[in-house]
């Protein structure tokens, strides 16, 4: 076909609508198929994707528009991406310009040009460099730098600069005496490796024996038996044979953590971090220089999921367990799933790691899907802390906080150890009441009440971030004396700073921690050992070590077990397991106080063996009983209005629709309130199919939403679907 | 709010025990404090002995003047009658002036005024 002759251009465009968008392009070429275009849309303007460059199109061709720019300073995406993403689409049931709009970031998609340069190259001393130095009697600054980075071996830049002569950096660049390193010779760099224990050897070697291609590992290995280790090292042979790494972390919050300790070890190795913490800028920046194979470790959150990986050997899933690997808004994707799906297309292998794997996972090693790895002891500690369950039933708790615990607490101050509290609760107080009238706060867009914020002397609601100043007088009846009900980390802070006067009391919570540097700065405070005891909310739980803490209390957990969905004795389980594996790390051995009314429940009980076998075949058990996941496959839709009856109406229009089209085996529930009903204005409701099967699900999935897009319905609802949903 | 009506009591007492000083979310200072009365009244014609406790509020700017007390002071204290919550409808007086009376150590007063009207 010769260049004038206009071809068509298929494109993904990010659009609520399941099609694609057929544009017409004088120059395009079959290397087009993976680029970023900007196409006229409506009165506008868009960005999507080129996806295909088909032969013919539904539109006559004298209608079809031409695009206005093909992006073609970056590389397309390949083609196992566009297989990757529109696999996505598929199974999570989504127009593909969305899930691609996902897919990439925003600077990529919108088609600016995004540069790959390395903001960081490493140095080295050259030829004339090295002469310089062997020449010179009187040594020049710019000389003492080159023999300084001689002594040390190639340096990034940013590490070059840290160097006793670094302000001659510029000079010697000038002179050619420093000059950029090459990228493969760097690679090889290892950085210090601490001794494998018998155990951390033996799961490597599994793993390394493994006749190569796709295999799902499971890594199940208590806290603090050295997982990171694990996966440092299956990295350091992939990388060694010239191999990309994708590194999946639950948090944003763990990875400037993970990144040091990455990019301590592997100094040559240029580690791309992906999370939506970063700017725009660095985060496109990163993603291209995957794309363009020049990254060797990406280290990211869920949304690292989708970076193309030319020279991908081995995806590392870290607490594969984490609810954040799924999206909760929009396109409801699992990135662990994901991840799996794409080990599998690409042919290598895929370790997920956990303390406490989702049942999902751990069953499905059981059933011989998936290759089991364990690591049941501790790397360096002696034991695992001791769990104990203090019955609280006949004692009168002072602010939440028992005697038992307080003891516990004040002999850990005279031993100079760290004490941390946990209660998953932030604010002050959940709800602020009046006595006399019965008043409570609530939110006013939302079926929640305005949780008491003491500290900054405000009142809000934790779903839709609505805030006010606290009131001075109950607002129904005028009463002033209004109080905060129940306990929130604030409340159990106030109370340690008194009962403990002498201690340093630390609150961690989201809103102590609001940006990344809060962050780093309480857990610089921590490790420096100038916290005595802290009060903290999940945020505590997950991946940081604190060699001093050497008692963990949990308070207030007994709510979980009263929980009406299925997946919460599971949650309450993984988190107490994870909060508990803060004790005692290093010499000094832990303990684990669980305060509660039910100390005899099988949870807790299970808790204190460090029994998560025990707890996931019991609740295994009763899942098959109920025919609840993983022994059926459930999606979920929504919908959302702002009165619930329209949320209602849609979804039981679904539910007939759905009736008709339901082959046997896919069972269709009632349209029902969902818990949290009104959320930000608006009212909602949902509707369960369920199926033993999942591809019976699926198939049904992809007939029914096709006929739910061509639904008319008001401007005022929404809804969309969850694959996979972790809340029922 | 229901209409206005009549609701004062004016009691000259001696303060039992008195609450540390709290303050509400707001930040307005809140005392609370138990009240005893002795008396001798009239009642069917005849001279006789009263005894009363009463739990007593003192919230805002008299909230402060009332945290200066001590247990065993005699007041004379003005306010009105509420609730102590929607579950327990026990009255408790909420105090919106307090006079200290002197030369009270022993916490009886020989005469004592209930007025009926303020």
């Amino acid at each position: 076909m010769s260049a004038a002759t206009a071809r068509i251009v298929r494109v993904a465009l990010p659009v609520p609508i399941p099609q694609l968008f057929d544009y017409k392009a004088e120059d395009v070429i079959e290397e087009d198929v993976g680029r970023c275009v900007r196409v006229p849309f409506g009165r506008g303007e868009k960005s999507g994707l080129i996806v295909a460059l088909p032969e013919g199109s539904e539109i006559d061709p004298s209608r079809l528009k031409s695009v206005l720019a093909i992006q073609r300073e970056v590389s397309a995406l390949p083609p196992d991406w566009l297989d990757l993403v529109r696999f996505a689409a598929r199974y999570y049931h989504a127009p593909l310009g969305e899930m691609v709009a996902i897919a990439l970031p925003p600077d990529l998609r919108r088609a600016k040009v995004v540069s790959s340069e390395r903001m960081d190259p490493f140095l080295e001393a050259s030829t004339s460099g090295r002469e310089a130095v062997a020449a010179t009697r009187r040594a020049s600054r710019a000389s003492r730098l080159v023999a300084e980075l001689i002594e040390s071996g190639p340096l990034r830049r940013s590490q070059a600069r840290a160097l006793p002569s670094a302000r001659a950096l510029a000079d010697a660049l000038r002179r050619g005496w420093i000059v950029p390193a090459s990228e493969r010779d760097a690679l090889g760099q290892i950085g210090e490796r601490p001794a494998l224990t018998p155990a951390q050897a033996r799961v490597i070697a599994q793993v390394e024996a493994a006749e190569g291609g796709f295999d799902c590992w499971l890594l199940q290995g208590v806290t603090g038996s050295g997982k990171t280790e694990v996966y440092l090292r299956l990295a350091e042979h992939r990388l060694g044979a010239g191999q990309q790494v994708l590194m999946l972390v639950p948090e944003i919050a763990l990875t400037p953590q993970l990144e040091s300790r990455v990019a301590g070890r592997f100094p040559g190795a240029n580690v791309v971090s992906l999370h939506s913490g970063m700017a725009q800028g660095a985060r496109s920046r990163g993603y291209v220089q995957a794309l363009e194979g020049r990254a060797d470790i990406v280290l990211g959150t869920r949304m690292a999921v989708f970076v193309p990986l030319p020279r991908l050997g081995l995806i590392l899933v870290d607490e594969e367990h984490d609810a954040s690997y799924k999206q909760q808004e929009g396109v409801r994707y699992s990135a662990r799933d994901l991840a799996i799906w794409r080990a599998r297309q690409r042919a290598v292998p895929i370790v997920l790691g956990s303390a406490t794997p989702s049942l999902e996972s751990w069953l499905n090693v059981r059933n011989e899907r998936y290759r089991g790895l364990r690591l049941d002891e501790r790397a360096r500690a002696e034991r695992l802390p001791v769990v104990r369950c203090i019955d609280t039933r006949r004692e009168r708790l002072d602010e939440g906080l028992g005697q038992v615990l307080q003891a516990a607490i004040a002999e850990r101050l005279e031993r100079r150890e760290q004490s941390l509290v946990f209660l998953n609760r932030r604010g002050y107080a959940p709800v602020l009441a009046c006595a006399a009238c019965g008043w409570v706060s609530r939110c006013p867009h939302c079926s929640a009440n305005l949780v008491v914020h003491l500290a900054d002397g405000r009142q809000r609601c934790h779903h839709c971030g609505c805030d006010g100043s606290l009131p001075r007088a109950c607002p129904v009846c005028g009463n002033a004396d209004i109080q905060p009900f129940g306990r929130g980390t604030q409340r159990i802070e106030a109370r340690l700073a008194e009962l403990f006067p002498n201690a340093r009391v630390l609150r961690v919570d989201r809103d102590s921690a609001r940006t990344p540097g809060q962050w780093q700065a309480l857990l610089e405070r921590i490790s420096t050992g100038q916290a005595d005891i802290l009060i903290g909310t999940q945020m505590m739980a997950k991946g940081h070590d604190f060699p001093a803490l050497t008692l963990v209390g949990v308070i207030g957990a007994d709510a979980a077990l009263h929980a009406a969905d299925f997946r919460a004795p599971e949650r309450l389980f993984q988190q107490l397991m994870q909060v508990g594996g803060r004790a005692g790390r290093a010499h000094l051995p832990g303990e684990v106080l669980i305060q509660t009314e039910l100390p005899a429940h099988p949870l807790y009980q299970a808790l204190s063996r460090h029994d998560f076998d025990g707890f996931a075949a019991a609740e295994l058990a009763q899942r098959r009983t109920a025919g609840f996941p993983p022994y059926s496959h459930q999606a979920m839709l929504r919908a959302d209005a702002p009165q619930l009856d329209d949320a209602r109406e849609f979804l039981a229009h679904a539910r007939r629709l759905a009736l008709e089209l339901a082959s046997e085996g896919v069972r269709v529930y009632d349209p029902v309130p969902m818990r949290l009903t009104r959320l930000a204005r608006r009212e909602r409701a949902q509707l369960l199919v369920e199926a033993d099967e999942r591809g019976c699900l699926q198939e049904f999935l992809a007939r029914w939403i096709d006929r739910l897009w061509q639904q008319r319905t008001s401007r005022d609802l929404r809804w969309q679907i969850d694959v996979d949903p972790l809340e029922v | 709010m229901a209409e206005p009506g009549l609701n004062q009591l004016l009691l000259e007492a001696t303060l039992i025990e008195l609450q540390p000083l709290r303050r509400t979310p707001a930040g307005v200072p809140v005392v609370g404090c138990s009240l005893g009365h002795r008396s001798k009244q009239v009642e069917a014609g005849g001279e006789r002995e009263v005894t009363v406790e009463l739990q007593a509020l003192a919230i805002g700017e008299i909230a402060n003047v009332l945290g200066l007390a001590a247990p065993g002071m005699t007041i004379r204290a003005t306010g009105f009658l509420a609730a102590k919550s929607l579950r327990s409808r026990t009255p408790v007086l909420h105090l919106s002036n307090i006079e200290f009376l002197e030369g009270t150590e022993n916490g009886f007063q020989a005469q004592v005024k209930v007025q009926e009207e303020g």
